[in-house]
């Protein structure tokens, strides 16, 4: 059996379009939902122990601390207090009221699990660096690509093949960013490092599935007797399966990781599952409809 | 020769045999590298269940190294405000920073403490400290931050008024006016300080000991300054302005201030623990407590566990005999990683590296599609692979679900291969031909596919923080592992195991006869 994936590929290059031109909108709207890595501040992680107290009773506490943007928020056995402040004095002010807190009732005390305080200099230089990591992975990847596929150059050149997976890349990244955008406005989920290196990998992983296609493409042009489409739809469906049973496999890996990983990389999880779910789909239904739509584009102007 | 003769003689089974009992022994050395401690356990355990009939020899339990998120303890991020250096002493000066602090944290017990010294890209001098397993991480952040900052100045101006005391030292009010202005010669340049005893009066001093190029400042100081004051000042603050009577050579000086035995010593103390040259402040933290960091290391534990668990039977489920041996493959793949994050001896990763290499060149050479670029390549590879052998590699939080997602990914190169492998299968080649095929088919687009996955993790090793190197290299390592897995391991078991004997049990592979008879 064979699926009419390239000839359907309006549908679907229509489809990722309006799913892209969604993820803007909701970026556009209500933007990205950066976390204390990126925006400076502090995230204090603190246990109560015989007793936990009230998100009011913690505000109360610290009336006496002048902060600004304070948010409390309880988990399971902790509480995390955000804060626009960075420096150790505010960090230990908290810590003396949520104390006196502790030590007002019976038996109970307090642990400081974790705590992160990222001055906003450092927030902006990461947000350049992570902004010159991805294009730096673009370029590597067109130049790799151009060079990798150079003996294919009929009946389309090699470096068409390079921009095709970057287009797939840019509809990977504007999705994950659209579905964290949505999540950051809705659930709260922020933006931090690991989210970056979540990126890159899906970047990473993205193209050696859009690889994997055009390898079998590369492979079948020269003895096909079929038309340019008809060739690439078949490559298409002799990788198929493979793509899709990589990507369930890693996706287990990652649903564990997600389940029994702990809270601390949930959210980096999360973001790699979106990424290989979206990467596998572009590199079956983007990369290479895109070279079909590209060369009846230029034959019509020939 | 004569062997490796004899060995090219051999049938491709018995040879891939022999390539089985390598990969055997490697097994069980990475087996033992990696889960030293288990195996340790087990020995104990089994000696004390035979009462001590069997003993088997224990082995060396090499320590996995934990970044902070797992094992609990403090990333301190600090500037260093160095405008009053000359640009082209800032390195050297940094350099000083750090050895100092250095001292402060080793005072906390830290067990390896990391300082290094970081320029940003808007050319900022920062100190990173990581101070793993600390306890006491807000005594160490004060003790760290504490700057006895020592400086020595110069009237800018016109002189005041001083005030002369008993011994016959000018001393100048901290409170007076006087425009100061740095010299050359600060903490940096000092060798020692100790107690000692005015022996006029003997009231408490603080001498100063400096080195070569201190010493010589000094004298260039002194020799400027006939007749008028020099300033010692300590954090800011004017401690001891003596007057200076005649050039000193010889790098020695003392302070007289107005301390008590007890001052004298705290001072002595702050002094050799060392002067920070510059001023620093803290800008950025990132302190984990150290029972967040052990539930941590459960919870990865348990999701490795169940991740491996659910590629295993999806393998076995979906792709049969092959998926099978693709878990073999992935277990000693899973070992060879564990091992390669640890710190190994020399030895050990030369070992480690080589049979790996040996094997792949050998393997190709079977599939008979080895070439010098492929040979250039994976010389880069395992070159790379024995520098992070030798090299503690810090598991971090994500670094782990680096490694838990590369155990997702390992077995793509399998999946390519056994897809190949169907296919031919169904094309209506021999089992044995369709292995040998399939293989030889797939290896380009495992070779693009991964490669563009290596460039990727290069670049996320290069990016800056510490948490991204980290997920970046263990990525790294696990993709090149997972290479030899599939190359190797995998075309081994397959070899040995996949014979004429399949062809009326095909379904073993995942392909029914009928498919086959069709075509």
């Amino acid at each position: 059996m064979i699926y009419r994936i390239i000839q359907k590929r309006k549908f679907f290059l229509t489809l990722s379009t309006l799913v892209a031109l969604a993820s803007i909108l909701a970026l556009f709207f209500w933007g990205l939902n950066f976390g204390v890595d990126f925006t400076g501040g502090s995230l204090l992680e603190v246990g109560f122990k015989n007793y936990q107290p009230t998100v009011t009773e913690i505000q109360d506490s610290l009336k006496g601390v002048d902060l600004h943007g304070l948010i409390v928020q309880p988990t399971n056995d902790s509480i995390i207090l955000r804060f626009k402040e960075s420096t150790e004095e505010a960090h230990q002010a908290v810590l003396t009221k949520l104390q006196e807190l502790a030590a007002s009732k019976t038996a109970a005390s307090i642990t400081e699990l974790q705590f992160d305080a990222v001055g906003s200099s450092i927030g902006k230089e990461l947000k350049s660096k992570s902004f010159n990591a991805i294009a730096i992975v673009f370029v590597m990847i067109i130049i790799y690509i151009s060079w990798a596929f150079k003996k294919v150059s009929k009946p389309v050149a090699s470096w068409k093949y390079g921009v095709a997976a970057i287009i797939a890349l840019i509809h990977d990244i504007l999705f994950i960013l659209g579905v964290f955008s949505v999540l950051g406005h809705f659930y709260g989920i922020e933006i931090n490092t690991p989210f970056i290196a979540a990126v890159l990998t899906v970047l990473g992983y993205s193209v050696s599935d859009t690889i994997i296609v055009f390898d079998r493409i590369r492979e079948n042009l020269p003895k096909s007797q079929e038309d340019f489409e008809n060739t690439i739809n078949r490559s298409i469906n002799q990788t198929i399966v493979r793509s899709i049973i990589t990507s369930v496999s890693s996706t287990l890996a990652l649903i564990a990781i997600l389940f029994f990983g702990g809270d601390t990389i949930k959210d980096f999880a999360l973001a790699l599952i979106v990424g290989i779910f979206v990467g596998t789909y572009s590199s079956i239904f983007i990369a290479s409809p895109v070279l079909v739509v590209w060369d009846n584009l230029t034959r019509r102007q020939k | 020769m004569s062997l490796i003769q004899k060995f090219s003689k051999l049938s491709v089974w018995s040879r891939a045999w022999w390539v089985l009992a390598i990969i055997v022994v490697f097994t069980v050395i990475v087996g033992l590298t990696a889960g030293g401690n288990v195996y340790n356990k087990w020995v104990k355990k089994l000696a004390a269940k035979t009462n001590d009939i069997v003993i088997l020899p224990s082995v060396k339990e090499l320590p996995y190294n934990l970044g902070l998120d797992l094992q609990g303890g403090a990333h301190l991020v600090y500037s260093a405000d160095v405008s009053t250096i000359a640009a082209a002493d800032r390195a050297e000066a940094m350099e000083s920073v750090r050895d100092v602090i250095e001292r402060r944290v080793n005072a906390f017990g830290v067990s390896e403490p990391l300082v290094q010294v970081n320029k940003s890209a808007s050319g900022e001098y920062r100190i990173i400290a990581e101070l793993a397993g600390i306890k006491d991480i807000k005594e160490a952040i004060k003790t760290i931050g504490d700057t006895p900052i020592l400086e020595f100045k110069e009237q800018a101006t016109t002189t005041q008024a001083l005030q002369v005391d008993a011994s016959g030292t000018a001393v100048l009010d901290a409170s007076a006016a006087i425009n100061w202005k740095n010299t050359e010669l600060t903490g940096k340049y000092l060798k020692r300080s100790s107690v000692q005893f005015n022996p006029n009066d003997g009231s408490p001093e603080v001498s100063l000991e400096f080195d070569a190029a201190g010493a010589k400042l000094f004298e260039e100081i002194t020799a400027r300054n006939i007749g008028k004051p020099v300033a010692i000042f300590l954090d800011g603050y004017a401690i001891s302005v003596p007057n200076v009577n005649e050039k000193i050579t010889g790098g020695q000086a003392s302070i007289s201030g107005r301390f008590n035995v007890e001052e004298a010593k705290l001072l002595v103390k702050r002094l050799n623990s060392g002067a920070l040259p510059v001023p620093i402040t803290l800008i950025s933290q990132k302190t984990v407590e150290a029972s967040l960091g052990s539930k941590s290391i459960d919870n990865s534990m348990v999701a490795g566990l169940v991740g491996l668990l659910l590629v295993s039977i999806f393998m076995i489920v979906y792709y049969r005999l092959p998926g099978l041996l693709s878990v073999l493959s992935l277990l000693v793949y899973g070992l060879t990683v564990l091992a390669i994050f640890k710190a190994l001896p020399v030895w050990l990763a030369l070992v480690l590296v080589v049979i790996m290499i040996s094997l792949v060149f050998y393997t190709f050479n079977e599939l008979k599609i080895f070439n010098g670029t492929l040979a250039f390549l994976f010389a880069i590879i395992g070159l790379l692979l024995f520098f992070y052998a030798l090299k503690p590699i810090t598991l971090s939080l994500s670094g782990v679900a680096g490694f838990i997602l590369s155990i997702g990914i390992a077995v793509d190169a399998n999946i390519l291969i056994f897809s190949r492998t169907r296919e031919e299968l169904k094309a209506g080649k021999s089992v044995r031909q369709a292995v040998d095929d399939g293989f030889k088919r797939a290896w380009p687009s495992i070779r693009d596919g991964n490669i563009s996955t290596i460039l990727t993790c290069l670049i996320l090793m290069f990016f800056g923080t510490s948490a991204v190197q980290g997920f970046g290299t263990t990525l790294f390592i696990g993709i090149a592992v997972s290479l030899f897995s599939a190359i190797v391991i995998t075309h081994t078991l397959f070899v040995v195991i996949l014979g004429d004997w399949l062809e009326k049990r095909t379904w073993l592979l995942g392909v029914s006869r009928s498919k086959i008879e069709n075509k």
